[in-house]
């Protein structure tokens, strides 16, 4: 089991840092001022406060899965603080903190977990859209990242000073996508900044089944991109690298790729059990110690930022943010079956009309099936 | 449910003892017919993510990796195209793999693969380069899943010479398709309708045995009306045949390409009526060469128009109306009595 101590080839010791684990300062940190500082600490805790509040959910069957963050916020709430307003994140299940970072509504991030059609989501919120755009978030990896350097091509075409930030994980390196589209953001030179969520496991597969590069952030040289290693657990050295990509692609210096290594916590979704697969004690415990929550937690009281009453103020705040958004949830009706036929083209076609009038036929007990003469239901 | 056993027609020259069985459901028997398999011919190799130490997702492959090595078990890159141009590549050397797509709707990206090299190959060498393997892939809907686990998009497949398409309804039906698939020299697309997974427990043979690649299977006899259809669909028309005033003929395809042709025919020509009941969506889903190939063969006998009960034409809706989506008993019955009511 040797290998599966480290799933990575090189130790993840090995990378940029700028916290320490016990949250003290190995070199100077970010220019952030105080209110910067907390609002990173208020998204750190709003994610995990509304990830626990969706695996409840998932237990009691209001949701149908949920794939969580657990010990790996840093990684997408230090990149996407690096961003402006404007910019564009394209990202999958695993960056709750991206979203909330930019005040994605909760509401949104909710209900679309509860599997109603998106047209009955929108028309029953009254949400505002982030300052930072989202992509919707993708199911098939890989797709996001050819996706996200195309959308930078249109920004770099446009002459736009847009960023795009796409974020990918060990296991969607191997897909073939990842590659097109790093190879698209070398050749085209865009404005975009990669960032490979490594937390070590695709569902079973340690991260050395994915790649046989000593890391992930070699596979930037052959595409010729600029790339990083750093400690996915340490915010401050996710946004400076972040922070030095974002700069670069906005003045033309090309696309970025960042290899943040992290470490699933938990199982890979509420459908997974690790145990079959992971004999994780040695790696839970060093990663535990890592906890990116733990030490920007340290941080922040060392420097007299937050102290016992401005952690409980900001807690009871995001309860009730919490509780309300799933109010909130609760009160989205079920999408109308017919739901299903909205947006699928433009316009309306013999077929669909045909096919929503079986379905209401059916829904109402009547024979969907006696359409002889392609008339439809005319009665 | 019930047991198929006793109609089960067995394709095989080993005598079969029907009391040597052992209940499994569909996810077991695939299992058991990989480790029987794996034990009979050395070049038998999965390939996939996730086959391993996890067993597969649904844990098809569980226990494998123990008893034949990481050689033979072959815990790959996440990647659908890597694994079926891999599988390509090793079959075109004179192995017999069996890749696993962990859902249908992960097929897409290797789609390249499949369609460059899988199904071209013993074609443009003249017979010279045979691609044995057999990729397996749950499919279809009724598990409240996120989008892309619940397609039912065989047409894809049904469409492309060069492969057969294989679907199996029943744990006893699974083991004899599963195991003559991985022993034909063609590349099959092997499909398992997950919703069935661990739905029915039935009685399956322990000793090996193959079932015809190329037969469709009378499910029950009837003789009013012909009801078309396969994998988890097969259940549901069961249940409607018990249900409505008419005497159903059920004939569970197994053989999705190609057809059973004469067996299609023969029962449309005796019952003179047909519902074609399927998942996937209804434009180019196979109840359209279906209902294309009686009109071309058998048009004189039909006593009613075919009628289609399948899923709508659009993307598999959100689980909140997945029910609705989803042909059920409900949907076969209105079928089969909409074409028992049609008087030309
Ligand atoms: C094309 C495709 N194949 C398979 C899957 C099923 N699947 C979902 S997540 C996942 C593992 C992804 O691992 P990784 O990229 O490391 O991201 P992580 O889940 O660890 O954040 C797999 C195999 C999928 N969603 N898309």
């Amino acid at each position: 089991m040797a290998q599966e101590m480290w799933t990575e080839e090189r130790p993840p010791g090995d990378f940029y840092r700028i916290l320490d684990p016990d949250g003290e300062l190995e070199t100077e940190a970010p220019e952030m001022d105080e209110e910067e500082l907390l609002q990173l600490y208020r998204t750190f805790i709003a994610t995990r406060v509304l990830e626990e509040k969706m695996l409840n959910m998932q237990r009691s069957g209001e949701v149908s899965l949920v794939a969580r963050t657990l010990g790996e916020e840093a990684t997408p709430l230090g990149g996407a603080a690096a961003l402006q307003p404007d910019d564009w994140i394209f990202h999958t299940y695993r960056q709750t903190p991206a979203l909330l970072y930019w005040d994605r509504p909760m509401v949104e991030v909710i209900a679309s977990a509860t599997g109603r059609e998106p047209e009955t989501i929108a028309e029953q919120l009254d949400t505002e859209d982030p300052a930072v755009n989202f992509s919707p978030d993708y199911t098939p990896i890989g797709t996001n990242v050819v996706n996200g350097v195309g959308a930078a091509m249109a920004d770099a075409f446009n002459d736009r000073d847009t960023v795009t930030m796409v974020f990918t994980g060990d296991g969607s390196t191997s897909q073939g996508a990842f590659h097109d589209g790093m190879n698209f953001a070398g050749v085209f030179d865009v404005p975009a900044v990669i960032i490979c969520q490594n937390n070590q496991w695709a569902i079973s597969e340690p991260a050395h089944r994915q790649t046989g590069s000593e890391t992930f952030a070699q596979k930037a040289a052959a595409y010729g991109l600029s790339s990083a290693r750093v400690d996915g657990n340490d915010v401050f050295a996710v946004y400076e690298k972040a922070r030095e990509a974002v700069e670069r692609a906005r003045s033309g210096g090309g696309a970025t790729f960042i290899e943040c290594v992290t470490y699933r916590m938990g199982a890979h979704n509420t459908s997974d059990n690790p145990n079959r697969y992971r004999d994780d004690s040695e790696q839970r415990e060093y990663w535990e110690d890592r906890d990116p929550v733990d030490r920007y937690d340290t941080y922040l009281r060392n420097r007299g930022i937050l102290d016992d009453d401005t952690e409980t103020e900001l807690r009871d705040e995001i309860d009730d943010q919490v509780a309300d958004a799933v109010e909130q949830v609760r009160s989205i009706s079920n999408s109308e079956p017919d739901r299903m036929f909205d947006t699928t083209l433009h316009g309306e076609s013999w077929r669909e009309r045909h096919q929503r009038a079986e379905l209401h036929r059916e829904l109402n007990g009547k024979n969907p099936f006696v359409d002889f003469t392609g008339e439809g239901f005319n009665e | 449910m019930s047991n198929d056993l006793d109609r089960m027609e067995l394709n095989t020259d080993v005598e079969i003892d029907p009391q040597e069985t052992e209940d499994i459901d569909l996810i077991t028997a695939v299992n058991r017919t990989l480790h029987q398999e794996m034990d009979r011919d050395e070049s038998v190799r999965l390939l996939g993510y996730d086959i391993g130490p996890l067993g597969g997702v649904y844990r098809g492959t569980e226990g494998l990796l123990e008893e034949f090595g990481k050689n033979r078990v072959i815990d790959t890159p996440l990647s659908e195209n890597g694994i079926i141009g891999t599988a390509a590549g090793m079959a075109m050397r004179g192995e017999r793999p069996v890749p696993e797509i962990q859902f249908m709707g992960f097929f897409y990206p290797a789609f390249g693969q499949f369609m460059y090299a899988v199904v071209k190959m013993y074609k443009r060498t003249g017979g010279a380069l045979e691609m044995p393997m057999t990729i397996r892939i749950p499919y279809g809907g009724g598990i409240k899943a996120l989008e892309y686990h619940q397609e039912s998009t065989e047409t894809y497949f049904i469409h492309t010479p060069g492969v057969r398409v294989i679907c199996a309804s029943t744990p006893a039906q699974t083991k004899g398709l599963l195991a003559a698939s991985i022993r034909n020299d063609d590349p099959v697309i092997f499909l398992e309708p997950k919703s069935v997974y661990r739905g029915i427990d039935e009685p399956v043979p322990s000793a090996e045995y193959t079932l015809p690649l190329d037969e469709a299977r009378i499910v029950r006899e009837g003789s009013d009306v012909t009801v078309l259809t396969w994998g988890a669909m097969v259940h549901q028309a069961k249940s409607a045949a018990t249900d409505v005033d008419a005497d159903v003929e059920i004939v569970d395809l197994r053989s999705l390409s190609p057809l059973d042709i004469e067996t299609i025919l023969d029962s449309v020509s005796k019952t003179g009526r047909c519902v074609v009941f399927h998942e996937a969506r209804r434009t180019l889903g196979l109840g359209a060469e279906l209902s294309a190939l009686i009109n071309e063969y058998a048009l004189d006998r039909l006593k009613a128009p075919i009628k289609r009960a399948t899923g709508y034409d659009v993307h598999f809706p959100g689980h909140d109306i997945e029910d609705d989506y989803l042909p059920d008993d409900e949907r076969a019955r209105y079928a089969i009595e909409a074409v028992m009511s049609y008087e030309f």
